[in-house]
């Protein structure tokens, strides 16, 4: 007795894939030699990555008094940019463990790619913290051990510090969940090999032979670390959104911060999926197993996130007024018709307003729209961490005080350089591992692939269905 | 019990409903001769429950509308169950009506901004006269409540029911109509739920404010929901009217029950430690006094709704055994009533002390230090409270057995039955 598949569900692998066309499809990207545009965009990725560490250089070499943080902006470009990248890891994890615990089988498509996309948005994402202290050298303050300092010990009432716990545990149990995956994938690579690259992934595969107990353990790991993650997907970013709430700075103490920062990570993650999916199924041919249907989906998590941030964002707004608490009042005044009007503008534009086009279901099948549109999202996401930031320290209690931030070009410099650290990893991760879940998707090929679709949704046929259910 | 799975209630059934139905009036009526001058114990307890079960059904449309858009399949053997939830909304309106009613009539003092003395001596509350007043409580719920029962649950029924009879044409366009009603039910729900929630709820404690206190009390509907759900449909099972729904489905619910528990503490979490570490005032105020004055309710609240379905629900077979769902599910109703009692309670008593001492009443030297006091009714649910809910609660099973038995339980022409009658989650 096969599963049924309801008959309006869209197939998820195109193009009547037998088990070895998807070996040989998924594993043959980590066998060629590198194409002209992996070359080159690898090229451009190490240069800004340099220009990124030598900024970084220079940041550790004189000072945190080459950015233009002052004694009222204590916070600029450095937590904008760690919170904007912490949030963009959050599409992996969700897809690897949510969306695992939904039964949900489009994930086999992008689940690989957007968590690979999590730990290296999460190496991006810790450089920033890391390095605003100014001197990372003594970084190992952060952590609570019996010292001789006095012995001096951690806040452990401060919010900072969890996030040091909750990002830590995040990217531990990324990585695992990660690797867990690769494993047999890196087995059926090693299969394929020879020479010294057949060394390399049987030592990565930790000499998987693809025995029933092998399997059975792998599926019991692969739940177990689901488990842990999932928590994890709401807990990271919640913490996050403990830094700016605990305080009792007018804009930031607000009690929605925690699920509403959740579901802008989420946002904001798919988004960059988007990005990276699009480019790299045209690159590496993989338009039968990142299907239209895929990119429809991600693109109706997009328009559901981006109505949540929606929701929060005028809760916010609705209750600072209704609060009647003069400061609240004049943190959302400030933000809409403040100084920096144009970056709420553009919040607001790109988080809430654009992503409703995604109600037509032609733009939500475009490719060039959903790039586009992964592209605005990016960017409005980005602002809203700035609004939140820069805003509302630039207009704090005092008067006397207010002050006015531009990034110098060492930040800027630095922010460039996260974002080719990450194309460098992942343009590293596309010639080394299989980009797509081999195993997996093996998987759900009989309930999921074009040919056996259709022929499942005519056995099912309704009549049939009642006499069953009527035993 | 035939091949087309029809419903009809027994005799013995409405009998029984009609006990517990006669059983809540009478608890009212004595809650309301039992009462103080402005009848607050009836009053509030009638907000509650109007309250609760508007929510309810409220969050069983946006659950059917979540699901269809989200293309599940496993839930089809229960989702007429849903279907007659979401019918309730209509009922809602007229509950909600009542307390439109004593809100211009002045039959109540649930509200402390409907006081319009109280609010020309108060800043704070003059400040929110644009949001909190007669006419946007009057038209807000009326135009709310409204578009939920009449532009989206009864047509999205009435798809369904044609469904049932038509079946389908090549292009399957009445599911394809029903997804869209959902997908536009989804916005629409999300944001008007907050507004109605503001107004119903967050405005009993009128100066208080907090951002996560829609999302907060949507999630607590959530559970409820499921812990109706779960008990109606092993009840139904047992009376051998969901041969269909198997263990496998059983346990989805479970899982439900136990993850939106563990999201609905988290929510709680958030909201009190924010609002604890922050530690403004204006805001800790809510929180000091049910920590201090209500503190059956405060701790309760964690016990029943974190703790029982947290432990109990953890493991995966006692998500498989109806004795253990069915006991869980009891609690967490229970609890859910309970965290409702809590968010209503105090504020209401508040403002009843100062509208008694504001007309002179004797309890006004008793304003001052009310603090204190146990106040029946307010301080812990007395069996007044436990009776009024469950006659509500058998004036909702009723109306939803009369909405199953309109129609076959088993929605035999929805495109994703199959998966959900083979549905297997091990």
């Amino acid at each position: 007795m096969h599963a049924p598949v309801a008959p309006v569900r869209e197939p998820l692998i195109e193009g009547h894939k037998s088990y070895h066309n998807i070996t040989e499809d998924l594993c043959s990207p980590t066998e060629k030699a590198p194409s002209l545009a992996w070359i080159i965009a690898f090229v451009v990725s190490v240069a800004t990555m340099t220009f990124g560490l030598f900024s970084l250089a220079w940041t550790i070499w004189f000072g945190i008094g080459s950015w233009n943080l002052n004694r009222t902006i204590g916070w600029g470009y450095d937590i904008t940019n760690f919170v904007w990248w912490i949030g963009i890891g959050h599409a992996g994890t969700l897809i690897s463990a949510i969306l695992l615990l939904f039964r949900q089988k489009w994930r086999t498509g992008v689940n690989r790619a957007a968590e690979a996309m999590t730990i290296f948005a999460v190496v991006c994402a810790g450089m920033f913290p890391a390095t605003h202290t100014g001197r990372p050298w003594f970084d190992f303050f952060m952590f609570p051990y019996p010292n001789t300092r006095g012995p001096l010990w951690v806040n452990f009432n401060s919010p900072l510090l969890w996030d040091l716990f909750a990002i830590s545990t995040y990217f531990t149990v990324s990585l695992l969940f990660w690797y867990t995956g690769l494993v047999p994938d890196f087995a059926t690579v090693r299969d394929r090999a020879v020479g010294f690259r057949k060394k390399m992934y049987n030592v990565l595969s930790f000499g998987w032979t693809g025995s029933a107990k092998h399997w059975q353990r792998w599926e019991s790991l692969s739940l177990v670390l689901a488990g842990l993650a999932t928590p994890l997907v709401l807990s990271v970013h919640t913490i996050v959104s403990f830094d700016f709430a605990t305080s009792v700075i007018p804009g930031w103490h607000t009690t929605i911060f925690p699920p509403y920062f959740v579901a802008g990570a989420i946002f904001s993650g798919f988004a960059m999926v988007q990005t990276l999916m699009i480019i790299t199924r045209k690159i590496l041919n993989l338009q039968q197993y990142i299907t239209i249907n895929h990119i429809e989906s991600m693109n109706k998590v997009i328009l559901l996130t981006g109505t949540i941030v929606g929701v929060a964002y005028l809760t916010e707004l609705f209750i600072a007024w209704y609060s009647g608490y003069l400061y609240e009042q004049f943190a959302f005044f400030n933000r809409a018709m403040g100084i920096y009007w144009w970056s709420y503008f553009g919040m607001m534009a790109c988080n809430v307003l654009s992503p409703q086009i995604f109600w037509v279901k032609k733009y939500r099948r475009s490719i060039y729209i959903t790039f586009l549109m992964s592209i605005f999202v990016n960017i409005g996401m980005w602002f809203e961490r700035f609004v939140i930031i820069a805003t509302t320290l630039a207009r704090d209690y005092l008067p006397s005080s207010w002050s006015y931030y531009t990034p110098t070009w060492v930040e800027i410099g630095i922010y460039v350089g996260t974002l080719g650290i990450f194309f460098t990893l992942y343009l590293l991760f596309t010639r080394l591992a299989p980009v797509v879940a081999v195993a997996e998707v093996k998987h759900i090929l009989k309930t999921a692939g074009d040919q056996y679709i259709k022929q499942r949704a005519t056995d099912n046929h309704a009549s049939e269905v009642v006499k069953e259910s009527n035993h | 019990m035939s091949g087309d799975h029809t419903f009809s209630m027994t005799g013995r059934e409405r009998n029984v409903l009609f006990g517990f139905m006669g059983l809540g009036l009478l608890c009212i009526v004595l809650t309301f001769f039992g009462d103080d001058a402005v009848h607050s114990r009836f009053w509030s307890n009638y907000l509650i429950n109007a309250v609760f079960f508007t929510g309810v059904s409220f969050v069983a449309l946006f659950i059917l509308a979540a699901f269809t858009t989200a293309y599940t399949g496993w839930y089809i053997v229960v989702k007429r169950i849903w279907e007659g939830y979401a019918q309730f909304l209509i009922v809602g309106i007229i509950l909600m009506l009542v307390l439109i009613i004593g809100l211009w009539g002045h039959f109540h003092h649930l509200y402390h901004w409907a006081d319009e003395e109280a609010v020309a001596a108060d800043p704070v509350l003059l400040g929110k006269s644009g949001f909190l007043n007669k006419y946007w409580y009057t038209f807000g719920t009326l135009i709310i409540l409204g578009t939920w029962y009449f532009a989206f649950a009864r047509p999205m029924r009435k798809l369904s029911l044609r469904e049932d009879v038509e079946g389908h044409d090549a292009n399957y366009s009445l599911y394809r109509k029903y997804k869209w009603f959902s997908a536009v039910f989804l916005p629409i729900g999300a944001f008007t739920s907050a507004a109605m929630i503001w107004q119903w709820v967050m405005s009993v404690d009128a100066h208080w404010y907090s951002t996560m206190f829609a999302w907060y009390t949507t999630a607590s509907w959530f559970v409820a929901c499921m812990a109706i759900t779960i008990m109606l449909v092993l009840y139904l099972k047992g009376r051998g009217a969901l041969p269909f729904v198997t263990t496998e489905h059983l346990h989805d619910l479970g899982k439900y029950l136990f993850a939106f528990s563990i999201f609905w503490t988290y929510l709680w979490f958030s909201q009190y430690m924010l609002i604890w570490y922050a530690n403004v005032g204006e805001e800790t105020t809510y929180f000091h006094t049910r920590i201090n004055e209500y503190p059956v309710l405060f701790y309760g609240n964690l016990v029943l709704n974190f703790v029982v379905p947290f432990f109990v629900l953890m493991r995966n077979d006692t998500k498989r055994k109806a004795g253990t769902l069915f006991f869980v599910a009891l609690v967490v109703l229970l609890g859910r009533f309970l965290d409702f009692f809590q968010m209503v309670k105090p504020g209401v008593l508040h403002t009843t002390h100062e509208a008694l001492a504001h007309s002179g009443e004797a309890a006004a030297t008793e304003a001052g230090h009310h603090a204190s006091h146990f106040t029946a009714g307010f301080t812990i649910p007395g069996l007044l409270e436990i009776g009024t809910f469950f006659g509500f609660l058998a004036l909702f099973i009723f109306f939803v057995f009369k909405q199953l038995e309109k129609a076959p339980l088993l929605p035999k022409n929805d495109p994703y039955l199959a998966e959900s009658l083979h549905h297997h989650v091990q």
